[in-house]
């Protein structure tokens, strides 16, 4: 029984990855066909001459800012978190996860009057609003990172001799490194993933990948295009998450 | 909860692992007794546990319930309880609803449960913790719990995991009476694992012991300290005496001189260890003993003291009496009583 | 070998010692001041126009006739939204939770499946459910139900097709939550719960689900109110009218009358203030279940 449950929940998480496979690359597909009738690239050609190319450097970089940004913030605060000596650390967990309950299009549809008005260029605001955005995810997965950490470790380091910079070195970051991957990564994904902020706050001029799929899937007819860019828009991150999740696995410390 | 266990040939070797981790471990347990699993880390002894319980299957080997096969009965059908080294209290449940949980698993209402477990929470003197929550409790307490929660399950064998290694000397011998009550009350058949021989014997009617997988000994407490089957056992056990030679026609030779065995013991002839407890070795005056000698050092030992005396080439360890009062250097006569010997047989 | 250790200082070294330290404060600050500072200037700007106390031209007068302007249909919006994310929830919980329990005995390939999906936009899921389930799409096809057999599942009366892919991927976290609970705090319990006599059933009753349930709150709760406030999914796959409140929010914001900025707004507050009634609603039932620490 337990085999047909997870046959059949393999089933579920996996088969909308089927029609954007065969949509990327099929040249004709009419309707009431099962299966393509002809295969080709035509999807792919069309997706990198709408944009594709520009729209993929645009999304990894608001992913990169938003990672930069939020994963220092998210450690540090969950460092003071878990010391245990913050002041009113009931209202400063509430406030880091707040962004988590908040309607993301309510915040930046309120920012878009402010951006205008104080001229903050749009892609820093769609950075800023997605780096707070980000920030639960980066808090919450550092936090259970230091929950798990021992200090004994740097306190061991300590007395061999090592000095404050060389016991953050060698002995903080390597072992919170595969957290930090983690959390990076999840950031990356606020920022990578976003379709409303870029909407809003961007004015319409930033168009990241997510945009110029939506833009894509508005019209009709376009199903080879919107395939061939969500793969653009899947892969990248799924080889990440397999990159983060490897280094996670290498560096667990001995149980 | 008076059940006779059997076990046959019990073995279990964990998959991809060259050495199994229990090797043929084959022991009765009378009903309403209590056996002691006694070794050194790693020797098997938790593994025999999970296999008596269910939690794993043997790779060979049966467990028997008063005679009937349950090999291939799951845990929570087998009517065996466990309490492990951390109590393991369930988070979500107060002190009486973590006693009562066996009989609500079972279908009883929460308020039928309840006062049917209240009997064993006075058994273990903790009557007004009721309510509690688990966190609130000291590590002695809930262990006590956890005692009382397998009791109330009303299992036919309980096993203990060392269940009191995590606590102070202090608190140990308050456990230890609680379990003379227990066993007093309820008759429980009961299998403790323990590392600790002088635990295994203030607890147990008898001993079985393993080492790196392998039953070595298996008989009541005395004679596992005065009769142990193989050096290590007699090692494990806090034997200090140790005398290679060889056997010829019931008599040992060896540097500590000749000494017949005693009648009970059948040895072959052949190379042997001769082995006596440090503390059945009576001091005279190196006049009245064959084996004079000097004291070379004392070891206090708590009130008692620990003299090492150097008899010829050899040294015998003598625990004294604590109103003996020797010094270093004095000549003393060592006193072997007959039946305090014993010999192990050393051949390959 | 003699050792000098730095001094103590103020809140610094001791952690036994839970001094509250302003230092400490510093810490948080790199994270709390952006927060704050988008969230109130976000939510307070919108609420100021929602009140017409921040208008495009004009000066300001307090005035509730945003909200009023729209009731009925803020109404109807609201309860279409709150609708679908109580759906999509529920489903997403259900899949979820059966999803972390196939995991646990180390068979991970359900769970593996769903971790899949966490690295996919909604939008492009969005995208992907129409190719699936549209009409014209390949679940139309495959079945071979092309002129008319096939319901109506994008862009339908009951909003299917949204519904399911804002479960299909809150299943997913709420899985990976789960799992994680599961795989730290629970498998000990388990076996003690076999140890004293309980079958299958009553350990996912008596110890499973007791302990699993503050993290399913918690994470059904931020799934709940991120559907609440999502746009791109039911702009794609939903029909014309009713409107779910972001899609209301985000037209009326988008239109040429600049009249209506503070109709919008006022959508905005409304699902803001909806969501923090779902996280109100979440914390007492979590302050009422025994919680540990």
């Amino acid at each position: 029984m337990g085999r047909a449950v997870r046959a059949v929940l393999m089933l579920w998480f996996l088969l909308p990855f089927v029609p954007i496979l065969l949509w990327a690359f099929a040249n004709r597909w009419p309707f009431p066909d099962p299966l393509p009738q002809q295969w080709g690239l035509d999807g792919v050609r069309s997706g990198l001459t709408a944009g594709a190319p520009h729209a993929f450097v645009v999304s990894t970089a608001i992913g990169l800012a938003v990672a930069a940004i939020a994963t220092p913030a998210g450690a540090l605060a969950a460092r003071a978190l878990v010391s245990g000596r913050l002041p009113l650390p009931r209202l400063s967990e509430a406030v880091l996860f707040a962004p988590l309950v908040l309607p993301a299009f309510a915040v930046a549809m309120g920012l878009d009057v402010l951006v205008l008005r104080t001229r903050v260029p749009g892609p820093f605001a769609v950075v800023a609003v997605l780096s707070v955005a980000a920030i639960p995810y980066t808090t919450y997965l550092m936090r259970v990172a230091f929950g798990a950490y021992d200090k004994g470790f740097e306190e061991e380091a300590r007395t061999l001799g090592a000095s404050r910079a060389t016991v953050l070195l060698r002995v903080q970051v390597p072992l919170l490194a595969p957290a930090l991957s983690g959390a990076a990564f999840l950031a990356f994904l606020v920022g990578w993933s976003d379709y409303v902020v870029t909407l809003l706050v961007g004015g319409g001029r930033v168009v990241s990948v997510p945009i110029l799929v939506g833009s894509f899937a508005a019209g009709t007819g376009n199903s080879a295009v919107v395939a061939a860019l969500s793969l653009a828009a899947v892969v990248p991150p799924l080889i990440l998450l397999v990159v983060v999740a490897r280094a996670g696995r290498r560096t667990e410390p001995p149980t | 909860m008076s059940t006779r266990l059997g076990l046959r040939d019990l073995t279990r070797q964990h998959p991809g692992q060259p050495v199994p981790a229990l090797h043929g471990l084959d022991v009765d347990v009378d009903a309403g007794a209590c056996l002691a699993l006694l070794g050194p880390s790693g020797s098997g002894k938790s593994t025999a546990l999970r296999l008596i319980a269910g939690l794993d299957t043997p790779t060979r080997g049966r467990v028997l319930l008063d005679g009937k096969d349950v090999t291939s009965t799951p845990a929570e059908k087998r009517g065996i309880a466990m309490v492990f080294q951390r109590p393991l209290l369930f988070p979500h449940l107060s002190v009486i609803d973590n006693i009562a949980f066996a009989a609500r698993a079972a279908g009883l209402s929460r308020r039928d449960s309840r006062s049917a477990s209240r009997r064993y929470l006075e058994l273990v003197q903790l009557g007004d913790l009721a309510g509690r929550s688990v966190g609130d409790i000291s590590g002695g307490q809930a262990q006590r719990v956890a005692l009382a929660r397998s009791l109330a399950a009303e299992p036919k064998v309980l096993l203990l995991d060392e269940p009191f290694s995590a606590l102070d000397s202090a608190l140990r011998g308050d456990m230890y009476a609680l379990l003379r009550t227990v066993r007093n009350e309820l008759n429980p058949t009961i299998v403790v694992v323990t590392h600790d021989q002088s635990e295994a014997a203030v607890v147990a009617d008898s001993i079985a012991v393993l080492i790196a997988g392998t039953p070595e000994h298996h008989s009541d407490v005395r004679t596992a300290y005065v009769r142990p089957s193989t050096l290590a056992v007699h090692r494990l056990m806090g034997g200090l005496n140790e005398f290679h030679g060889c056997v010829t026609a019931g008599v040992h030779h060896s540097g500590l001189g000749s000494h017949e065995l005693p009648a009970g013991v059948s040895m072959r002839d052949g190379p042997a260890a001769l082995v006596f407890r440090h503390e059945m070795v009576r001091l005279t005056s190196a006049a009245d003993s064959a084996l004079p000698g000097k004291i070379t050092s004392l070891q206090p030992a708590g009130i008692r003291c620990l003299a090492c005396v150097r008899v010829g080439e050899s040294s015998v360890f003598v625990e004294l009496e604590p109103q003996v009062n020797l010094t270093v250097g004095a000549d003393v006569g060592v006193l072997l009583p007959a039946g305090a010997l014993h010999a192990i047989s050393t051949a390959p | 070998m003699s050792r000098n250790l730095p001094p103590m200082r103020q809140g610094t070294s001791r952690e036994s010692e839970s001094v509250v330290s302003w230092r400490a404060a510093l810490w948080v600050l790199p994270a709390v001041i952006p927060v704050v500072a988008v969230l109130i200037g976000g939510l307070g700007s919108a609420l100021l126009q929602s009140l017409g106390l921040m208008p495009l031209v004009g000066a300001p007068a307090l005035t509730a006739d945003a909200y009023r302007a729209n009731a009925g249909e803020m109404a109807t919006s609201a309860a279409l939204s709150v609708a679908i994310a109580a759906a999509a929830t529920s489903i997403g919980v259900l899949v979820g939770v059966t999803t972390a329990l196939t995991a646990v005995g180390g068979r991970r390939a359900a769970l593996w499946a769903g971790t899949v999906t966490i690295p996919v936009p909604h939008l492009i899921g969005a995208a992907t459910m129409g190719l699936l389930l549209a009409d014209s799409g390949l679940l139309a096809r495959v079945f071979g139900l092309s002129d008319g057999g096939w319901p109506a599942l994008v862009g339908g009366r009951w909003w299917i097709a949204v519904v399911l892919e804002y479960a299909w991927k809150e299943s997913a976290f709420i899985a990976l939550v789960v799992a994680s609970v599961l795989a730290t705090r629970v498998a000990a319990y388990d076996e003690t719960a076999a140890m004293l006599g309980a079958s299958r059933r009553a350990r996912l009753r008596l110890v499973t689900f007791p302990l699993i349930r503050p993290a399913v709150v918690a994470a059904a709760t931020i799934s709940f109110t991120y559907t609440l406030g999502s746009y791109e999914v039911a702009l794609l796959l939903g029909r014309a009218y009713p409107e779910p409140l972001p899609v209301m929010a985000i037209r009326l914001f988008t239109s040429i009358d600049l009249a209506t900025r503070p109709q919008a707004a006022a959508a905005a507050v409304v699902t803001a203030a909806l969501a923090l009634l779902a996280v109100a609603a979440a914390l007492t039932v979590l302050r009422r279940s025994a919680i540990w620490r």
